[in-house]
């Protein structure tokens, strides 16, 4: 994603990351066009494409008749060196799923900041929502984390092997336990556990963990025979326990040579040793709030009866430490290995070093078997230095960073971190856990910046986000929902969006028009409509750029275009082509409001109906009705000057009528005027002449003259 | 795109139905139901564009709704440009279908689909030289009758092709507009006739016998004076071949009786009041609803409109029925593109979704 900054390592002060030897990257074009190609164009097309132009120089067109294409523009996608973590169609997966829950807790949030500021009756309410948001987001991130185990489990399997999870999920979590779950608060230590759990193989890329460790020592597993003789094992099984990973433990211990059949006999002894232990590592009392089913330990809720387990259990440690049965054991590898389990156990701090490899995995041995009772982030803090001490790591982790971030109660490097590491979608969405979990970290979100332009960081991060997300051709129909909740400058940006779609194709005109009407945007609309229209007109589609212009309401342009239409428009009533303005005509529909000038076509096929009515038939009638549909087209201010002279032509039979004359005399003078007005405008440079015999204008002069004299005879 | 919260799911009135969803990770342009071979699985056909490579193709899926249910892919075809409309044709000797269509660059694709097999075969092709000039907005196959194709575009051309044994592939210019009126979508009535939509809610109806025009035209100006729409979709049922079932902009379906042909049927939207509209946003596909009432479709008059099923842009996939309340079958948060209704078994739809997935339901 456009705007994360890809994570160097070391602390530099630049803001922009440069690699140090930048390697050159080609993109083939492939334009497909004849040489020689006179002009090429490069400009920036949406998000990260660029758009070329090739240009071939224009040439007189071959004489078969074969046209080669001027010139070809081509998009070119620059790849971005991301961390491939996810891909691009996933991240719009999870960019799609997020939109729902957003809008979701946005819309609770406004309806509750309407009725009162949150009262302690509707907290727990408003705590449910923030968990419901959370999990809908975290579901998004990746798949459960429990996949269904096997019917039937291998033996020497001791890790299941699961996909690889997401720093992002282990990020989002992680957040989840420190701001939005209330229920977690009392159990902190045991939920770092888990997620240190789901989340360990993510730190084994610079440096040995107790999950690649295993990993690694599963693979020896399955060739070895014997294994309590070597070092690895026992190990591998102080490590898993440290860390509490009990059942592992377990599992490996019940590996133990002694358990075969036909080893029982002679170590029995031994056997019992390692059972007891088994039992005992089971039998761990636990402060936590539920123990899933496959889990081992003795779940306690509180603290009076935890403290009581805690030190039966440990009593029963050190008793098993001092029992005699350790002298006979014959085995060295297993007596000296299950009397550094039960160091372990009993947190002995040499042990528990030994046992781990990440500051992090020592820091929940600390939990576990030093300090169970460790609550609140300051003690929390010191202890997590304190580790980290002992065992130093080299470079930098982003979701270290994170922890740190969040156990030292620092909301500005909580948000530093997420903006450099996980970029803008992380920003806008977590931004939702800090300030609900976090007075301090709401009031920093929430203030307004005066560097930012008076705007809040909330704010910015959405807006950001929307950007990024109108960057791409299928993203960008959710921008509006997160810039509708920015209040200062979130319609600005919406318009802006809205306003550089490209409209090539109808289905984006009508899905952009659609979030128009939904959020008010008219103007923006009709702006929308002209560009297309314009765009039709220039392509071709004259009818629909009529339709957009009409839907737009711009009568100027309408205007415009009747009279580069009406060049096309016969204008003689013998001229068969006028049938082609039909199906125009029956667009433009009967109302002229928003028709324009365009509004004469609908006028003139009505008096060409009525016209052809009268020659093919002598009815007074119809000469009459075509008579008054000359005299409203004549007097109508739409009707262009260059069809006045085809039209009274056109309308000799009607001044020339047997029976009676059909025009009165003011309204023959109408035509008159309208002749005077031609005859004046012939001697004007701009005079369009009609294509027309050199005798008309006499002979219609002729025949009104000849009608007003008959008209005033009548009257 | 309109955003709906979720409301509770599915109310009261509304029957049993299952729905699933597979995430496609790239646009669906169009989709359709294939003909059915096995009990066990069925075929499915999307036309795809994948924005990240900017590759357009047309697939054949497998899928399987036995628990849990899958949708995997079984051939694909690259194409030279986006697909803007998707039609079938069973032939009745061959076992495999003939799949028709329209790119978006003005040309026509003609492939078969060896669903045994799983291959995609290029059988014919109509180029844009002399075709369409941009994109045909809509095609229709005419199955029993004449066997052709007709094909519309904005660019006002009217297009038939021949697909039987004699004139495979010939293109003949039916009707040119020059541009002055565009066609957004064909459908037959008969082995002569067809419908036309467009701009301004505009029907034209067209007889191959009568060339140089519509026989007749209608105008939808209902719309109390301000704005107007596009009819996007339309449909005529076999049984009323007289009736046209159209679906366009703001939420507006209604049906133009040719016996009617000034007092159109309105279904829905349109500013009316009195009708019960799901949608307020561009209806972008309609069809005949033969599952819904399917038993008592000889007891309905004649002149009463035969249920139909919808999409919308504001993510409404319904059954519309004249007089009653609209069914809501689907209330997604995102736009409902293309639907189609299994013809063998009307109980199976499949639509696609404006995020990058399909959903099929199963109504019983």
């Amino acid at each position: 994603m456009p705007g994360m900054t890809s994570d160097s390592g070391d602390h530099s002060t630049s803001v922009v990351p440069i690699s140090p030897n930048p390697q050159p990257t080609t993109y083939p074009l492939n334009h497909g066009l004849k040489p020689p190609i006179a002009r090429l164009s490069i400009s920036w097309a949406r998000g990260n494409t660029l758009r070329v132009t090739v240009l071939r120089q224009p040439q007189p067109s071959a004489a078969n008749g074969e046209e080669e294409a001027g010139g070809k523009v081509l998009e070119v996608k620059l790849s971005d060196n991301r961390d491939g973590e996810i891909d691009d169609a996933q991240w719009r997966r999870i960019a799609y799923g997020s939109v729902t829950p957003f809008a979701l807790l946005q819309s609770r949030k406004n309806s509750t900041s309407t009725l009162s500021k949150i009262s302690a009756l509707d907290s727990t309410e408003w705590w449910q929502y923030i968990m419901e948001y959370s999990r809908e987001i975290n579901s998004l991130l990746g798949n459960p984390k429990t996949s269904p185990s096997l019917a039937i489990e291998d033996q020497k399997t001791v890790l299941k092997d699961v996909q690889k999870p997401t720093c992002f999920k282990a990020a989002w979590e992680l957040m989840e336990i420190f701001y939005a779950d209330q229920h977690s608060q009392a159990w902190i230590p045991e939920r770092l556990l888990d997620w240190l759990a789901d989340y360990d193989c993510l730190f084994s890329g610079t440096q040995p963990t107790v999950h690649s460790e295993l990993v690694n020592f599963q693979k020896e597993l399955v060739t070895r025979q014997a294994v309590e003789d070597h070092p690895k094992y026992w190990e591998a099984i102080s490590s898993t326990l440290a860390i509490g990973w009990l059942e592992i433990g377990v599992k490996l211990l019940r590996l133990h040579g002694s358990y075969d059949f036909d080893q029982l006999g002679s170590r029995e002894t031994e056997n019992g040793l390692v059972e007891a232990v088994a039992v005992l590592i089971s039998k761990m009392p636990r402060l936590r709030a539920d123990l899933g089913a496959d889990k081992l330990g003795e779940c306690y809720k509180n603290k009076p009866d935890f403290v009581k387990a805690w030190e039966k259990w440990q009593a029963q440690i050190t008793k098993l430490d001092c029992s005699a049965f350790w002298l006979q054991c014959e085995h060295h590898q297993t007596r000296d290995g299950l009397k550094n389990i039960l160091q372990t156990m009993l947190g002995n701090s040499t042990s528990l070093s030994n046992a781990t490899f990440h500051w992090m995995e020592l820091y929940i041995a600390h939990f576990l078997y030093i300090r169970p009772f460790t609550a609140g982030l300051e003690s929390m803090y010191n202890l997590a230095q304190k580790c980290m001490q002992i065992k130093p790591v080299s470079g930098h982790h982003k979701l270290i960073g994170l922890l740190i971030g969040i156990l030292g109660e620092n909301p500005e490097v909580v948000l530093a971190e997420c903006s450099k590491s996980f970029g803008s979608w992380m920003m806008a969405h977590a931004a939702e856990l800090l300030a609900a979990g976090n007075i301090q970290a709401e009031m920093l979100l929430q203030k307004e910046q005066f560097q930012l332009g008076g705007i809040c960081i909330e704010e910015l991060n959405r807006l950001v986000y929307a950007q990024v997300l109108s960057s791409h051709a299928l993203t960008w129909q959710i921008a509006p929902i997160y810039l509708s909740s920015c209040m200062k400058q979130g319609m600005g940006l919406l318009e802006t969006v809205l306003s550089k779609q490209a409209l090539q194709h109808d289905q984006v005109l009508l899905k952009s028009i659609e979030i128009c009407r939904l959020y008010e945007l008219g103007t923006v609309s009709s702006n929308l409509m002209k560009i297309t229209a314009v765009h039709d007109w220039k392509h071709g589609k004259k009818g629909s750029g009529v339709f957009w212009l009409q839907q737009a309401r711009d009568e100027v342009r309408l205007n415009r275009i009747a009279k580069h239409l009406f060049d096309f428009v016969g204008k003689s009533l013998s001229d068969g082509s006028f049938k082609q303005w039909e199906g125009l005509i029956e667009l433009l529909g009967p109302e002229s409001g928003i028709a324009g000038g365009l509004e004469f076509l609908n006028k003139y096929r009505e008096f060409r109906r009525s016209l052809q009515q009268v020659h093919s038939g002598t009815a007074t009638d119809a000469a009459q009705r075509a008579a008054e549909a000359l005299i409203s087209l004549m007097k109508n201010p739409s009707t262009p000057q260059r069809f006045w002279l085809p039209i009274l032509h056109d309308s000799l039979k009607l001044f020339n009528w047997a029976g009676r004359p059909l025009l009165n005399v003011s309204q023959t003078n109408v035509l008159l005027n309208k002749l005077q007005e031609l005859s004046m405008a012939r001697l004007r440079p701009d005079f369009v002449n009609a294509d027309l015999p050199p005798e008309a204008l006499n002979s219609v002069r002729l025949a009104i003259a000849t009608n007003l004299g008959r008209a005033i005879l009548e009257e | 795109m309109a955003l709906t919260i979720p409301s509770p799911q599915p109310t009261s009135h509304s029957p049993p139905f299952q729905v699933h969803r597979f995430p496609q990770d790239q646009y669906i342009d169009a989709l359709r139901w294939l003909p059915q071979l096995s009990a066990f699985h069925r075929h499915v056909l999307l036309a795809t564009f994948n924005s990240d490579t900017s590759i357009s193709s047309l697939q054949t899926l497998t899928y399987t709704p036995n628990s849990p249910p899958n949708l995997s892919l079984q051939s694909s075809y690259p194409t030279p440009s986006r697909i803007t409309s998707l039609k079938t044709l069973l032939i009745p000797q061959s076992p495999k279908p003939l799949i028709v269509a329209s790119t978006l660059s003005g040309s026509l694709l003609f492939l078969s689909a060896d669903l045994v097999n799983g291959s995609l075969d290029f059988e014919f092709s109509v180029p844009e030289k002399g075709f369409h000039r941009g994109p045909v907005s809509g095609i229709d196959v005419d199955g029993n009758g004449s066997g052709s194709v007709v094909s519309v575009g904005e660019d006002g051309k009217i297009n038939l092709i021949g697909i039987g044994s004699e004139g495979r592939g010939s293109n003949q210019r039916f009707f040119d507009s020059n541009g002055l009126v565009s066609y957004s979508t064909v459908k037959w009535a008969s082995p002569f006739e067809f419908v036309t939509g467009g701009l301004g809610y505009s029907l034209q109806w067209w007889d191959q016998r009568r060339p140089g025009g519509p026989v007749s035209q209608f105008k939808g100006n209902w719309s109390s004076g301000t704005t107007s729409g596009i009819v996007h979709s339309v449909d005529i049922h076999p049984s009323r071949k007289h009736t046209c079932l159209a679906g366009g902009s703001s939420g507006t379906v209604f049906a133009w009786d040719l016996r009617w042909q000034h007092q159109p049927v309105i279904l829905s939207g349109a500013g009316t009041p009195e009708t019960y509209s799901p949608s307020e946003s561009e209806i972008w596909e309609v069809q005949y609803d033969n599952y819904t009432h399917s038993s008592n479709i000889r007891n309905v008059s004649s002149s009463r409109v035969l249920p139909a099923m919808i999409c919308s842009e504001d993510g409404i996939l319904a059954v519309i029925e004249q007089g009653e309340v609209p069914m809501e079958l689907l209330a997604e948060p995102c736009a409902i593109n293309s639907f189609d209704i299994d013809k063998e078994n009307p109980s199976d739809v499949i639509c696609s979704l404006e995020w990058e997935s399909i959903a099929i339901l199963t109504r019983s």
